[in-house]
């Protein structure tokens, strides 16, 4: 659980929106591993009330800093946003289980943000093939490397869902597929994995969290073994078959 | 009475009056593994039910602009648990161990703690009052004076050590519980549980947290939790331990000066753990300037 001031080097918007932060903090970035989170201080006061957790996004070893990148929705990701450059905020991490990468051929599935920790995984493990899928082509969060593209509407890539990336793909060539997004697309692609590669399958979940370091309970995901994981010490990234995907409902949990 | 930082509950001295609150540190184990321990006086764990619980099905937290919405249901491993592997990891910890007892029945609670006997870890139990009483339709025991009597004469039946019986702020009348709990032997009284509270999606018209309102912990808060320690203090002769809105260094005095021995940090710590010290130093600050 270490704590400590992190500067923001830098702030712009990727797209309306769709906000990048970097970060200097070189012992954070040392200990870093893809799929871990933050939790940000979103302001000095004491409101809001609770941190905001944002996975870490990509890494730069040599600079010492690391990006997030997020949807500004309420208050805490809009107090964010405005940030300028030589701000100081109090940042936790790195926290949670991060994705096991000792596999070589990697799947990476992303739905909407859900692909903001790609680049940091991409660039850990030997060979990636990405497929994105979002609303608009506003919405893709762009990985850096190659990637295919659904989009809804039809404005970046084929038109239709992530999903639908899948189809014709020999999913037994890959070691290892990550899948990050809404808990919809997450619940289809995990479907979509045939029952024996199911195991090679891992997810990185969201859930709303008090703490983020194992104080509150307040961060539940059903567990296939019955009872709840805790998103933020068993996860967030955890194995398809870790999780109750017929108690997992249809939204954030 | 003069301000000062020095503390003492239950025959106990302290370097100062803080404490961890309930839910808001677990068992204590992640913050001593972090060092952070050190500047606290005690801490409470999270509420030990007799049997493991699962707890409410998520959402279980909602943050509001104002302040933080949690309904975690008393998800814990139950005290035989908490008795063999939670309590011993504490036993070498820098400050004192209170263990939080909640039930769902007063059998229950007499059950919980006749378990916890057998660890020598804790000083004493913190009673937690504000839980649904399912044999009475739900209503929190806590609201009725006549209830919070029943499980202070039961709990001290079941120990020889000293406890708090910690009291809500939803529906009763807090001071004539406060007596109550005075009358039947309790040791402290802790004012006070969080604040009933809701958030809604305007958009589809349903609550965020799955059991639809939950416990409000807020800053915003300490002007209500000050008028109550205010309140239990001039009518009680035990001491009362204070919990809600604490953020500064500067609200801990202010809850002492309203009558509280001790003083309870909770939401401030899920925020940023270091708050422990961070306050105690402000606290320092202040007196020294006075
Ligand atoms: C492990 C983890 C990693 C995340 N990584 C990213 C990321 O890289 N990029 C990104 O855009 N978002 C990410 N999120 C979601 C992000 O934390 C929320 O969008 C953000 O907290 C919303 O805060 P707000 O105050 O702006 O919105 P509000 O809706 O006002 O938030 C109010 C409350 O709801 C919670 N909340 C709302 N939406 C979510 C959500 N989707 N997940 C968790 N809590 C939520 C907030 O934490 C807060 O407690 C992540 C969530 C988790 C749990
Ligand atoms: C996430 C969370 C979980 C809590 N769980 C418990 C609990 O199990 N038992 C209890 O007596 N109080 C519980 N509380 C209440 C706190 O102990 C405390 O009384 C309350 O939060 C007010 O203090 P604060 O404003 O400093 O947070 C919980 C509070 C929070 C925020
Ligand atoms: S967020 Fe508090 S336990 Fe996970």
């Amino acid at each position: 659980m270490k704590d400590r001031d992190c500067r923001v080097e830098s702030c712009s918007f990727e797209c309306p929106g769709i906000c990048r932060i970097g970060f200097s903090c070189p012992a954070l970035v040392e200990e870093a591993g893809p799929g871990q989170f933050v939790m940000v201080e979103v302001s000095d006061g004491p409101l809001p009330a609770a941190r905001r957790p944002f996975t870490l996004s990509s890494v730069s070893k040599s600079k010492g800093i690391f990006e997030i990148v997020f949807e500004v929705k309420g208050p805490g990701t809009s107090s964010l946003a405005s940030s300028a450059p030589g701000r100081s905020c109090r940042v936790m991490g790195p926290l949670g289980r991060g994705y096991e990468t000792s596999a070589d051929r990697w799947l990476l599935v992303g739905g909407g943000l859900g692909a903001a920790g790609f680049p940091f995984l991409a660039a850990s493990v030997r060979s990636a093939r990405v497929l994105l899928g979002a609303s608009c082509s506003d919405a893709l969060v762009r990985t850096g490397g190659e990637a295919e593209y659904a989009t809804e509407d039809g404005s970046a890539g084929r038109r239709g869902l992530v999903t639908d990336l899948l189809d014709g793909l020999d999913l037994a060539s890959f070691d290892a597929i990550a899948v990050c997004g809404p808990t919809p697309m997450m619940k289809a692609v995990v479907e979509a994995v045939p029952d024996d590669l199911r195991p090679r399958v891992q997810v990185s979940l969201e859930s709303r969290m008090g703490c983020g370091w194992g104080a509150c309970g307040g961060c539940a995901i059903p567990a296939s073994a019955g009872g709840y994981l805790k998103c933020c010490v068993d996860g967030p990234v955890v194995t398809a078959q870790a999780v109750d995907w017929s108690r997992m409902g249809g939204g954030l949990v | 009475m003069k301000p000062r930082i020095e503390a003492s509950l239950w025959g106990r001295d302290f370097g100062n009056p803080l404490m961890l609150a309930s839910g808001t540190c677990g068992y204590g184990t992640e913050l001593l593994e972090a060092g952070l321990l050190g500047d606290a006086a005690a801490l409470v764990t999270k509420a030990t039910t007799a049997r493991p619980r699962e707890g409410n099905a998520p959402p279980r937290i909602a943050d509001t602009r104002f302040g933080l919405l949690n309904s975690i249901g008393l998800a814990n491993p139950g005290a035989e648990q908490v008795v063999e592997s939670l309590l011993p990891e504490m036993a070498f910890a820098p400050c004192a161990v209170i263990v939080n007892v909640a039930g769902e029945t007063l059998e229950e609670y007499r059950r919980v703690v006749g378990i916890l006997e057998r660890s020598e870890v804790h000083v004493g139990y913190e009673i937690n009052v504000s839980c649904p009483n399912v044999s009475a339709g739900g209503m929190a025991f806590g609201t009725d004076p006549a209830c919070v009597a029943e499980i202070t004469r039961l709990v001290r039946s079941s120990t020889g050590r000293p406890f708090s019986v910690k009291l809500t702020p939803n529906g009763g009348d807090i001071v004539e519980a406060a007596k109550m709990a005075e009358g039947e032997g309790a040791d402290a009284v802790t004012v006070c549980n969080t604040f009933l509270g809701m958030k809604l999606d305007w958009r589809t018209g349903r609550p965020v947290l799955s059991r639809g309102a939950g416990g409000y912990s807020s800053p915003a808060l300490l002007p209500l939790v000050t008028a109550r320690v205010w309140q239990v203090a001039s009518a009680v002769g035990i001491p009362v331990i204070a919990s809600g809105g604490v953020w500064w260094g500067e609200d801990v005095l202010e809850l002492r000066a309203a009558g509280a021995s001790m003083v309870q940090l909770g939401t401030a710590v899920l925020r940023r753990p270091s708050r422990i010290s961070e306050i105690l130093l402000e606290m320092r600050t202040l007196l020294e300037g006075s």
